[in-house]
């Protein structure tokens, strides 16, 4: 039986050797390795074999195939191109068509996913927001000198008698004592991600903008859980080896209050002409302020928090090493601006 | 705020071996932020942003108390030498001046008066540190006042004596409407209410804390100076300040509430300078009207408080050796401590809070432990859309549509009748909060003109609608817009996107505003209406709209689950021919309602001929060519009554 294995075998090999066309491989091919081919003829044999001797049978049959299979592709392929079948794989697919999500969505995506990873909630607060959550719960009663850095469009509509006026809201800030009035019992973490709108105009600011605010609160937690939790998104958003780093700022809601700078991309933290002195600023952080605590009827003496909101396009920007020369071309609707980035 | 500090003037009052870069970092990482350090013709300057709350680090005597507390911290010696000190008799009468201060507007009032004065160019030296402050010396005079300032971070200001008419000042609040020329010689009607001084006469000449009138103003002439240094209320600065949009380097620090003890110290140096520059003659007796100095305020806290806030421990000493150093006293109770507050942090320290930050900057923030919090992990939002939209965002995409992002502040022409207005726009072209995204995405595709292909582009964003004593509802809503697009094709992307939320709906049609007479179609499911296709009018191009949450509710996120079915469906196509305006979306719902017919299909559209395929199908057994006859049959008589279709 073995013999015949081989034989069979043989018989194509040189068959194979001889053949002058794809026609004829075809041929051959059917005749041995067809439904009806020699080897499966063979194989029907298999009854007949002892049961000890079964296996090396099928090995044999099994290797007569695949030596006949790689041989026949073999000759296929020595053949000069006339003798070929012909065709022709450099043909242009047909594409469908694939359209594109917006930076501004890319960027929000991969900031919430970051943040959802170390347990944080998405939210989405009101763009259209009372002077209460976006000023006066955040510890800037009306008239406050501070509230002028924030260039506000206020809304042309009466005064609300418990919340003041409405405005649009300049920053995710406004999330923060409504996130406490919705969880009322920490532990909050939060990430806030919203258009945000402020009376600006030029090549690095739009009167819309979005911004995303981090918010956590808990028995105990402290300036070392701040840094742990920027580093993360260093480290996560922007690559393994950059880190944070932590300078005095002034923000009535937070206190102590701080100004966030990262590790410089281009040179490691060497200092160059990207740079101040090896870091980037990345935007404002702090300990959420007490009287805000107190707002979002959350006891300052048993938990504390921190909080950090920070412009959407402008830390997508940053990752990217995008050099947008105005930042008001991501707001373009043109197709040849949508489709670079 | 943004100031310019030279270093030679720095060092004056800083005792240390630091280089200016290594001041820069200490500065940066333990206080104000040194922006850049410049190297300019008066030798090294500073430029440092200052935070709004410490007023106190405005000027150079305030930055090199910073600096000798931080650069201790660093391993850098550091101290601070004091600010000369000159005597002077302050008294609450001189024979010199009659004033009447309502107190409310300045809790400080003080001056006294230097004669013969000599107006001359001033020193070098001190030409050199104004221009380094970037400002342009004038005479004497002026510099002095604005040497005072620059130095200590307290306004001081100059009146020619002689021209106070009958030597009387009342410093009262302006009635609105009274008018005023300022030394830089504009003309202001004041909107009342603000800080004024009126001379003998009844004539204003002096804007407070903002800038002196052009009627009393020092010029060359002038022989006898009165040297004017004051306190005044922040508010009121602050306000007048605006309303006029007159902002001065005296108005900025005054809105920010100063230490009445500076006041002290301008009438200190003021002496000393003019003195020494203008050969002038001080009186024995400054006036000093200030009949209620605020009370010295105290903190306290533990050292519990202060180790949870900064995630490490620390020790008494420690603490002592931080906050001495920035003028704070402390009095130590084992774990407790009351700390006494100087009089120049007295408006921006009041809270344990406050006490924990001065340590924890001093500290240095980038010198503690960086770790994830532990703990409960909250419970995730109920109803959360977020996961809903982006599927929709990428099944659109797939679909080539092409995201874009417009301004939900829109012109008059872009929004609906009743949205809602902002009281102070940017412009016309962003008056109202957009109730519609329509208009916003028509212009988008009029962007791309150029563009002869087909496209598709799509927005998801809210819409704000206004509601009666509330704010508006905030609609997140998904719109697009297809041009150079077959309207079949553009209808097809939209039903495989509701196909893909295995969402049950239908079309309807309904002719409405905007849209082409008999070319818009409502989309519904059950009862509600999801949103609504169609072309818009005079145009070629297809538009969409949904709001999210309809669709979020419509939307089944599993599949049902139906077993396959056991028997083979049989499929034919059958051409069918129509009269003209044949519904054919009617015909096709007639058709699919039919017993055991389980798909139809449009393939082929020719003349008035339409190929449809039909699937056959009975879920207990195998149709027979007989059975699928009969029911062929009975489909085309319906299809032959209803439409008057006809089969070749």
């Amino acid at each position: 039986m073995q013999e015949n294995i081989q034989n069979a075998k043989n018989e194509a090999l040189a068959q194979i050797m001889e053949a002058k066309g794809a026609t004829e491989i075809e041929e051959i091919r059917v005749a041995y390795l067809g439904r009806n081919g020699k080897i499966n003829e063979l194989l029907k044999n298999i009854k007949d074999v002892p049961p000890e001797e079964r296996k090396m049978f099928g090995i044999s049959i099994n290797e007569s195939k695949n030596t006949i299979t790689n041989a026949l592709a073999e000759k296929k392929n020595s053949f000069k191109e006339n003798a070929r079948e012909w065709f022709d794989p450099t043909i242009p697919g047909i594409k469908p068509k694939i359209g594109h999500l917006h930076l501004i969505t890319q960027a929000i995506d991969e900031i919430a996913r970051t943040f959802e990873n170390i347990g944080f909630v998405r939210a989405r607060y009101p763009e259209v927001e009372w002077d209460f959550f976006a000023f006066e719960a955040l510890n800037m009663p009306p008239s406050h000198a501070a509230r002028d850095e924030w260039e506000t469009f206020f809304v042309d509509s009466p005064k609300n008698p418990k919340y003041g006026q409405a405005v649009l809201t300049p920053h995710t800030s406004n999330g923060q004592v409504r996130e406490m009035l919705r969880v009322k019992t920490p532990p909050i973490r939060m990430v806030n991600i919203s258009k945000c709108y402020r009376r600006q105009a030029d090549v690095s600011h739009v009167p819309m903008f979005h911004q995303f605010e981090g918010l956590v609160i808990d028995h105990d937690i402290s300036i070392i859980h701040l840094k742990g939790t920027l580093d993360y998104f260093a480290r996560s958003f922007f690559g393994p080896k950059r880190v944070t780093r932590l300078r005095p700022y002034h923000f009535q809601f937070t206190e102590p209050s701080f100004e966030v700078d990262i590790s410089c991309g281009v040179c490691s933290g060497k200092g160059c002409k990207f740079c101040k002195e090896g870091w980037v600023e990345l935007g404002g952080a702090g300990m959420v302020h007490p009287n805000v605590l107190k707002y979002g009827k959350i006891d300052p003496t048993k938990y504390s928090g921190f909080a950090f909101g920070w412009g959407v396009e402008r830390t997508y920007l940053m990752k990217e090493g995008l050099n947008i020369p105005d930042i008001r071309l991501l707001y373009s609707s043109d197709l040849r601006y949508l489709k670079q980035f | 705020m943004d100031l310019l500090i030279p270093d030679n003037w720095l060092k004056e009052y800083l005792k240390t071996s630091a280089t200016p870069k290594k001041i820069a970092e200490a500065l940066s990482l333990h206080g104000p932020s040194v922006e850049r350090v410049n190297q300019t013709k008066f030798g090294t300057v500073y430029a440092i942003e200052v935070t709004s709350n410490r007023v106190d680090t405005v000027g150079v005597y305030g930055i090199a108390r910073e600096a000798a507390a931080i650069l201790p911290r660093m391993g850098i010696k550091a101290s601070l030498k004091p600010l000369p000190d000159t005597k002077v008799s302050f008294t609450k009468r001189v024979d010199y001046l009659t004033v009447s201060v309502d107190h409310k507007l300045c809790p400080r009032f003080a001056a006294i008066l230097i004669k013969n004065v000599k107006i001359a160019q001033s020193p070098k030296w001190m030409c050199e540190r104004i221009e380094a402050v970037g400002l342009r010396p004038i005479n004497n005079i002026v510099d002095i006042s604005n040497y005072i300032m620059h130095e200590i971070g307290q306004p001081v200001h100059t009146f020619d004596y002689d021209k106070i008419a009958k030597h009387t000042m009342i410093l009262r609040a302006s009635k609105k409407g009274e008018i005023l020329t300022t030394l830089d010689e504009k003309s202001h009607t004041l909107p009342g209410g603000d800080i004024i001084i009126e001379d003998g006469d009844g004539r204003i000449i002096d804007l407070a804390g903002i800038m002196g009138g052009l009627n009393s103003a020092v010029d060359t002439q002038t022989k006898n100076v009165l040297l004017f240094v004051q306190t005044y209320d922040p508010v009121s600065i602050r306000r007048t300040s605006m309303t006029l949009a007159h902002k001065t380097e005296a108005s900025i620090l005054f809105e920010k509430g100063l230490d009445t003890n500076l006041v002290t110290e301008g009438i200190k140096r003021g002496i000393e300078l003019f003195t020494k520059i203008t050969q002038g003659q001080v009186d024995a007796h400054a006036l000093d009207l200030y009949p209620n100095p605020p009370k010295e305020k105290t903190v306290s806290t533990n050292l519990d408080f202060i180790e949870r806030g900064l995630g490490v421990s620390l020790t008494s000493t420690q603490v002592s050796q931080f906050l001495t150093p920035l003028g704070f006293t402390l009095t130590w109770n084992k774990r407790n401590f009351q700390v006494k507050v100087p009089s120049w942090r007295n408006k921006d320290i009041s809270l344990p809070e406050d006490i924990l930050e001065e340590i924890a900057r001093v500290y240095g923030y980038y010198k503690l432990p960086s770790i994830l919090m532990s703990g409960d992990i909250p419970e995730a939002i109920p109803d959360s859309p977020f996961k809903f939209e982006n599927e929709i965002k990428l099944t659109l995409k797939s679909l080539g549509a092409y995201e874009i992002y417009t301004n939900s502040l829109v012109s008059e022409k872009k929004t609906g009748v009743s949205s809602l207005k902002l009281k102070n726009p940017l412009g016309k072209d962003g008056e109202y909060l957009r109730t519609t995204l329509r208009p916003s995405l028509i212009e988008a595709v009029k962007t791309n003109s150029f563009e002869k292909e087909p496209f598709h582009l799509f927005e998801m964003a809210n819409v704000y609608l206004p509601r009666r004593g509330d704010l508006p509802d905030e609609k997140m809503t998904l719109a697009g817009i297809f041009a150079n697009t077959d309207y079949r094709e553009a209808k097809g992307i939209i039903e495989t996107l509701l196909d893909s939320l295995h969402s049950k709906y239908f079309f309807e049609t309904e002719d409405s505003q905007f849209f082409k007479p008999s070319h818009r179609l409502k989309i519904i499911s059950g009862q509600v209406v999801l949103g609504q296709f169609g072309q818009i009018e005079n145009t070629n191009y297809i538009y969409y709209e949904f709001y999210l949450m309809a669709l979020n509710k419509a939307a089944s996120h599993v599949g049902v689950f139906t077993p396959i079915p056991q028997y083979p469906p049989q499929i034919e196509d059958i051409t069918i021919t129509f009269p003209e305006r044949t519904v054919i979306g009617g015909v096709i719902k007639l058709l699919e309602e039919q017993t055991f017919i389980t798909k139809v299909e449009l393939r082929d559209i020719y003349n008035d001929s339409y190929t449809f395929r039909i699937n056959y199908q009975n879920p207990s057994k195998t149709l027979t060519d007989p059975e699928v006859e009969k029911i062929r049959k009975n489909l085309l008589k319906l299809v032959q009554d209803k439409f008057g279709g006809t089969c070749a």
